[in-house]
C-alpha cells in the first residue's frame, strides 16, 4: 500500500477539498451500485490510498478519508467537528458530572441544515415519513445558498479530521495577511494538537507515499501552513509533500487602499517564498477570473462564488491524483482500464528534478476533455488544456519543459469510451504534430471518467452533453447545466514544469524588492511587523531570484542586486 | 473634520465616547466571566450551532471559545490569555480586575477627573502592591524534599474551582505526585514530561496516575504479544522502512531488472538494521524469559514488522517525539539514533507492557518501571467534553504545583490577600501621595475588592455584609478570607486555601497596564465599519 495523507488548510482549501472528497465518495458509491455504468466497476484505482478503515465505538466499520482539515472556528457550519459517524447519542450527555454547583447553558442557535444535508440525513435514518425532497430543489438550494464547505459535502469524516482554530478573535475577512496568522500554529496548543492528529493518520500507514497538501495561501493560513510544513519536514523527513497553493475568488478582488494593496502584494511574495522552501513541489492554483479565462470555454462560472470555482479546481486535482492510486503493474502487464501509475515521489522527481531544479509547477486542465473524433482533434486536446495557474505567459518555447498528464474517461468515435491504447496513440501523435514539444511527458490514462455528484454546482455551459461530450449546437433552455443534466465528464489534467511560470515568479520578486526594500516605506515597516528582519527578507528575495535563474539564466531580475 | 475629507467613510469617536466604549467593553467582558470565579461559580455549557458541546469553568477556555468582535474586548482578552500562558491560571481574575479598574475610573472621570491623573495613581498603587505582596507572601522552603502538604493545598485550591470536591480531591494527589515524579533537583520543571492521556469510558469519570507511560498506539502485527512481562525497552529513532531515496527515484532505470536490483539493495539495508536489533535481543534475552520491546519514532514497514515478530519482539512505530524523552526518563536507557552501536546499556526496563484496545483505538501501557522520572495521568470520561474539562483542570493543577515549587512561596487565598492589600493601600500608601493621584490609589484599592466581592456574589451571599465584616477583621489585624459556605470570615491558613504567588503577581502587574492604555485613548478612528453597530 502506498498511502497518501491529505491536508487542507484554510477556507478555500476546504472548499476544494470538499468537492474532491465528493468525487471520491461518488466513485465509491458507483462501484457498489449494480445499475451504474460498468466503467466504474473496474476502475483499477485503489481507493485505500486516500481512505482508511476504522471502527466506531459500537463496532460499526467505517471507511473515511485520511484527511486533516484546518479551518477557522465557525467555518464548519452545521457539521459537528467530531464528524458524523462517531457520535453516540449526543442528547444523553446533557448532565454535568464534574460540577455540583450551578450550570448555565449557552446554546447558540442551531445551524439550519440545508435541503441537501437534510436529504442526506433522512437517507441515513431511512425515515418512512421522509418528506419529498427532489433533486431539483436540492440543486437549486445549493446554487443559491452555500455558506460553508460543509454545506455541500456528502462525505463522512473521522473525528480526528476536522480541526477548528479557536481563540483567534478575527473574522474571516480580516484574517488576510501574513502577520495576522503568524503565531496561530505555535500559539496555545494548536500546533501540538494538529501534529498529534497528523501522527494519528501517519502511524497507521504501512508505507506512506506522500502528503497532498492544499493550502489557501491568500491570508493568515499561509504562516500556519509554513509552520506546519516545517514540523512535517522535521518529523517525516523523507515523505514528499505535494503542495497546492489554492486561492479563492475573493482574495483576488482589487483592494481599496494603497496600503492594503502593498500588504497584499508583499503577502503574496512572502507567502510564496516561504511555502515553496518547505515542500517538494508547489502548484499555484486559482485564476483572478476563472470565468473569463480560456479554461472555462465550456463552463459557466460565477467568479464570486467559491462553491463554483473550487469545483473546477477540485476536478483537476482529482485527475492529477489518479496516477497515485493506479495499481503498480509490472512493465509487461497491461491493464485495459488504467495505465501510467506514478508515486508522489516519482512525480515530484520527474517534474522538479530532471533537466532543471524547478519546483514551481503549472496546473492545466481540459474540462471537459474533447472526444477523439475527426482529425482536427489531434490539436484540440493539447489546445484545450488551459492553465489554472495565474500570471503565466501563454506562448513560450521551452525545450526543457517536463509534464505529467492524466487523461481519463475520454470518448472515442461514436460516443464509446476510447480504449487506453487509442488515447495513448492519440496523445503521442498530438505531441508529434505539436509546434512546441516538451522535453518529456509522462502520460497516465484511465477509462473511468469524472462522475458528477449531485451537490456539484451547475457550471457546465449548454454545449456540454450528458456524458461530457461537446455539442455542436447548444441545448436550448437554461444557460448552465449541473449534476442533473451532466452525469460524467472526460477530463484531462496536466502538471507542467515550464519557464512559462517566469512572470509569476518575477512579479513576486519584483513586488518584494519594490515594496519591501524601499527604505522607510510602508512595505518595509510591514515586513518588520510580520516578524521578518531585513536579512530574512533578503533571503526570501534570494530564494526567488534563484528560482528565476534556474528557469532563465539570462534573467535581468537576478542580476539586479541591491 | 479633516479626516472626513480624506475618507468619507471614516468614523471618529470623540474622547468621551471612545472612553465609554472602552469602559463598556471591559464591563461586558467582566459580566460574562464573573460567574466563573471560585468554588461556588457557575460551570458553563456551550452548545455550538452544530450541536458540539464544550464544558468549561475556566476563563481561558471560555475566552477562546467566544467569538469576540469588539476591539477593546479583544485587547483585554489577549492580556488575560497571555496571563494564562505565563502563569497557568488567573485569566478570570485578570478580566475581573481590569473590568473593575475601568468601572472605578468611570466614576471619577464622570466627575470630571482627567484620566491621566488616575493612571498616575494606578502606577503608584501598582508599585506599592507589588512591594506589599513580597511582605505578604508565605515563604515555603522547598529543599530536596518539598512539603507535600502545602503543595497539596495549593493544588486543591485550584482544582476545586474547576471540579466538584470528590473529583478534585482525587486529582489533587495525582497532580502533586506527578510533579514530584518528574522534578529533578537544580533543574526547571518541564511539565511536558507528564503525559496526559485520555480514554473514553461509558459511565465513569475516573483519573489515575500511571507510573510509566501510556502510548496511544499499539503494535501493528497480528503475531506480536499483547502482554509481556519483564521487558527490555529499546527507544529508537531509526527508519525501519524502505524509503525511496531521492537519487534512486524509479525514473532512471533503464530496465526492469535494474530496478529490481535497486529495490533489493535498499531493502537489504533496512533488513540489516532490523537484524542488528534482533541480535541485541538475542544477546540480552537468551537464557531467560525476558521480553524485548522496540518503540520507534520513525516508521516500521510490514516486512520489518514481520522479521521482528518472528524474533518475538514487540514493536511500535511512529511514537510521539516527546515520548522518546519520556520513555528514557521513565524506563532508563537512552534513545538511539542509529543501530550501529547498540549495547545492552541503551536499553530501558519495564516490568509490564500491555495493550488495551477500545474500538479502533489502541493503548500501550508501559508500567512497573524502576525510578520513573516521567509519568502519565490517565483520564477516563464518558464523553469528549467531560474529558476536555478534566484535562483543563489537570493542566491547571500541574501548573499550580509547579509554580509553588518554583516560587518557593504562596499567597493566602479566599480573598484574604485582596482585602489586606486594599487596607495597606488605603491606610499607608495613600497618605504618602500628593494631590489628586490619591484618588487613583483609592480607585485601585477598591478595584482589588472585586475578587472577594465576586466570590461572595457567586456563593449567593450579601456582598456588602461580607466586605464589611472582612474589612473589619483586617482592621483588627486578623488576616482573614471568606468562607463561601457561611459568609463568615475564616483563616485561609487553617483551611489550607493558598493561591500561587506568581499568578497574583502577574495579575497585579498586567491589569493596570492595559487599563491605563484604554483610559488614555483620545479618539477612535475607524474607516469602513460601523462601530456603534451591535456586535
Amino acid at each position: 500500500m502506498r498511502e497518501i495523507v491529505t491536508l487542507q488548510v484554510g477556507g478555500f482549501a476546504n472548499f476544494v477539498g470538499s468537492h474532491f472528497w465528493n468525487f471520491q465518495n461518488e466513485l465509491l458509491e458507483l462501484a457498489e451500485d449494480p445499475e451504474a455504468d460498468p466503467v466504474f466497476k473496474n476502475q483499477d484505482l485503489n481507493m485505500d490510498v486516500f481512505y482508511r478503515y476504522g471502527e466506531t465505538y459500537q463496532g460499526t466499520p467505517t471507511y473515511t478519508p485520511r484527511l486533516l482539515s484546518i479551518g477557522l472556528q465557525g467555518s464548519l457550519g452545521s457539521m459537528s467537528s467530531c464528524g458524523t459517524l462517531y457520535n453516540e447519542g449526543s442528547s444523553a450527555s446533557s448532565s454535568v458530572m464534574t460540577w455540583n454547583g450551578n450550570v448555565s447553558t449557552q446554546a447558540s442557535e442551531p445551524h439550519k441544515k440545508n435541503l441537501f444535508l437534510q436529504s442526506l440525513y433522512a437517507e441515513e435514518q431511512e425515515n418512512d415519513i421522509q418528506r419529498e425532497i427532489t433533486d431539483r430543489d436540492i440543486v437549486q438550494c445549493l446554487e443559491n445558498d452555500v455558506q460553508c464547505w460543509t454545506d455541500f459535502s456528502k462525505s463522512h469524516y473521522h473525528p480526528q479530521s476536522l480541526y477548528e482554530l479557536s481563540g483567534m478573535w478575527v473574522d474571516a475577512q480580516k484574517f488576510d495577511n501574513y502577520g495576522i496568522g503568524r503565531d496561530s500554529f505555535c500559539g496555545g496548543l494548536h500546533g501540538e494538537e494538529i501534529s498529534e492528529r497528523l501522527r494519528f493518520f501517519v502511524e497507521e500507514c504501512d508505507h506512506i507515499q506522500g502528503f497532498q497538501f492544499i493550502v489557501d495561501d491568500s491570508g493568515g493560513f499561509s504562516p500556519l501552513a509554513v509552520d506546519f510544513l516545517e514540523s512535517i519536514a522535521d518529523e517525516y523527513t523523507n515523505v514528499p509533500v505535494l503542495l497546492y497553493a489554492a486561492r479563492g475568488p475573493g482574495s483576488l478582488m482589487d483592494p481599496l487602499s494603497q496600503k492594503h494593496r502593498i500588504s497584499r502584494k508583499l503577502h503574496d511574495a512572502v507567502s510564496f517564498s516561504r511555502l515553496s522552501s518547505l515542500c517538494n513541489l508547489i502548484v499555484p492554483v486559482g485564476l483572478p477570473s476563472l470565468s473569463r479565462s480560456k479554461a472555462s470555454n465550456f463552463l459557466c462560472i460565477k467568479d464570486e462564488k467559491p462553491y463554483h470555482c473550487s469545483a473546477a479546481y477540485a476536478a483537476t486535482l482529482h485527475s492529477v491524483s489518479m496516477p497515485f492510486r493506479m495499481e503498480l503493474l509490472g512493465p509487461s502487464a497491461n491493464s485495459s482500464y488504467a495505465c501510467g501509475a506514478l508515486t508522489v515521489n516519482e512525480a515530484v522527481q520527474m517534474l522538479s528534478g530532471q533537466a532543471r531544479q524547478n519546483m514551481v509547477t503549472i496546473l492545466d486542465a481540459a474540462m471537459p476533455a474533447p472526444s477523439l473524433t475527426g482529425n482536427q482533434v489531434k490539436q484540440t486536446l493539447l489546445g484545450s488544456l488551459q492553465p489554472l495557474t495565474p500570471e503565466i505567459s501563454d506562448h513560450v518555447e521551452d525545450l526543457q519543459s517536463v509534464a505529467s498528464m492524466t487523461v481519463h474517461g475520454v470518448l472515442g468515435s461514436g460516443g464509446q469510451r476510447a480504449s487506453i491504447s487509442e488515447v495513448k496513440d492519440m496523445v503521442h501523435s498530438a505531441y508529434e504534430h505539436a509546434i512546441t514539444r516538451p522535453m518529456f511527458c509522462h502520460l497516465s490514462v484511465a477509462q473511468c471518467p469524472l462522475p458528477i455528484p449531485l451537490p456539484f454546482p451547475s457550471i457546465f455551459s449548454n454545449h456540454v452533453g450528458q456524458h461530457g461530450e461537446v455539442l455542436g449546437t447548444p441545448i436550448i433552455g437554461s444557460p448552465s447545466r449541473g449534476s442533473l443534466d451532466v452525469h460524467t465528464i472526460p477530463m484531462a489534467g496536466r502538471l507542467r514544469s515550464s519557464s512559462a511560470v517566469l512572470p509569476f515568479l518575477e512579479n513576486r520578486l519584483g513586488d518584494l524588492r519594490k515594496f519591501g526594500f524601499a527604505r522607510g516605506g510602508v512595505g518595509a515597516e510591514l515586513l518588520r511587523s510580520w516578524g521578518f528582519a531585513k536579512d530574512e527578507s533578503e533571503d526570501m528575495a534570494e530564494t526567488l531570484s534563484k528560482m528565476i535563474l534556474e528557469l532563465n539564466p539570462h534573467s535581468q531580475m537576478s542580476s539586479d542586486s541591491d | 473634520m479633516s479626516l472626513r475629507v480624506l475618507n468619507p467613510n471614516a468614523e471618529v469617536l470623540n474622547k468621551s465616547a471612545a472612553l465609554h466604549m472602552n469602559i463598556n467593553a471591559a464591563k461586558g467582558l467582566q459580566d460574562v466571566l464573573k460567574t466563573n470565579l471560585g468554588p461556588k461559580g457557575t460551570i458553563k455549557m456551550l452548545v455550538g450551532g452544530a450541536g458540539d458541546i464544550k464544558l468549561t469553568k475556566d476563563g481561558n477556555t471560555l475566552l477562546k471559545e467566544m467569538q469576540i468582535q469588539n476591539p477593546t474586548a479583544i485587547m483585554i482578552a489577549r492580556t488575560a490569555v497571555a496571563q494564562d500562558d505565563i502563569s497557568g491560571d488567573g485569566t478570570t481574575s485578570t478580566v475581573l480586575f481590569i473590568g473593575e479598574l475601568m468601572k472605578q475610573s468611570e466614576r471619577y472621570i464622570d466627575e470630571g477627573m482627567h484620566p491621566r491623573v488616575l493612571v498616575d495613581g494606578f502606577e503608584i498603587a501598582k508599585k506599592a502592591t507589588l512591594q506589599f505582596i513580597e511582605k505578604f507572601k508565605t515563604p515555603v522552603v522547598m529543599g530536596s524534599e518539598p512539603d507535600k502538604e502545602i503543595l497539596r493545598m495549593v493544588a486543591r485550591t485550584t482544582v476545586r474551582t474547576k471540579l466538584h470536591e470528590a473529583l478534585a480531591d482525587q486529582l489533587t494527589d495525582i497532580v502533586v505526585n506527578a510533579v514530584l515524579c518528574i522534578r529533578k533537583p537544580e533543574e526547571p520543571i518541564d511539565l511536558f514530561m507528564v503525559e496526559i492521556m485520555h480514554m473514553r469510558h461509558k459511565f465513569d469519570a475516573d483519573t489515575r496516575l500511571v507510573e510509566g507511560l501510556v502510548l496511544d498506539h499499539g503494535s501493528r502485527h497480528p503475531d506480536m504479544k499483547r502482554r509481556a512481562e519483564n521487558c527490555y525497552i529499546l527507544t529508537s529513532n531509526v527508519s525501519l522502512e524502505y524509503e525511496k531515496s531521492e537519487v534512486n527515484s524509479g525514473f532512471f532505470y533503464s530496465n526492469a531488472e535494474q530496478r529490481e536490483a535497486m529495490v533489493l539493495a535498499e531493502r537489504r539495508q533496512v533488513d540489516e538494521r532490523v537484524r542488528k536489533i534482533i541480535e541485541l535481543k538475542n544477546k540480552v534475552c537468551s537464557g531467560n524469559d525476558n521480553n524485548f520491546v522496540v518503540i520507534n519514532q520513525k516508521g516500521i514497514d510490514p516486512p520489518s514488522l514481520d522479521l521482528l515478530a518472528r524474533a518475538g519482539i514487540i514493536a511500535l512505530r511512529r511514537a510521539k517525539r516527546r515520548n522518546m524523552e519520556r520513555l528514557v526518563l521513565a524506563c532508563g536507557g537512552e534513545a538511539v539514533n542509529s543501530v550501529d552501536d547498540l549495547t545492552p546499556d541503551c536499553l530501558g526496563w519495564a516490568g509490564l507492557v500491555y495493550e488495551h484496545v477500545l474500538g479502533e483505538e489502541k493503548y500501550t501501557f508501559v508500567e512497573e518501571v524502576k525510578n520513573p522520572h516521567s509519568c502519565t495521568i490517565l483520564i477516563k470520561g464518558p464523553n469528549d467534553h467531560t474529558i476536555a474539562q478534566i484535562k483543563d483542570a489537570v493542566r491547571d493543577g500541574l501548573r499550580a504545583v509547579k509554580n509553588t515549587i518554583e516560587d518557593e512561596a504562596v499567597i493566602l487565598g479566599a480573598g484574604a490577600f485582596e482585602v489586606a492589600a486594599r487596607q495597606y493601600l488605603v491606610n499607608e500608601v495613600k497618605k504618602t501621595v500628593q494631590g489628586r493621584a490619591q484618588l487613583g490609589v483609592e480607585a485601585f484599592a477598591d478595584a482589588l475588592l472585586v475578587v472577594p466581592k465576586t466570590l461572595a456574589e457567586n456563593a449567593g451571599l450579601d456582598t456588602q455584609d461580607v466586605i464589611i465584616s472582612l474589612k473589619g477583621e483586617h482592621e483588627r489585624g486578623n488576616v482573614v478570607g471568606l468562607n463561601h459556605n457561611t459568609g463568615e470570615p475564616i483563616d485561609p491558613q487553617m483551611e489550607g486555601i493558598f493561591d500561587n504567588y506568581s499568578v497574583k503577581w502577574q495579575i497585579i502587574n498586567s491589569g493596570p497596564v492595559i487599563t491605563s492604555q484604554l483610559l488614555l485613548v483620545d479618539e477612535v478612528i475607524r474607516a469602513g465599519r460601523n462601530m456603534r453597530k451591535p456586535t
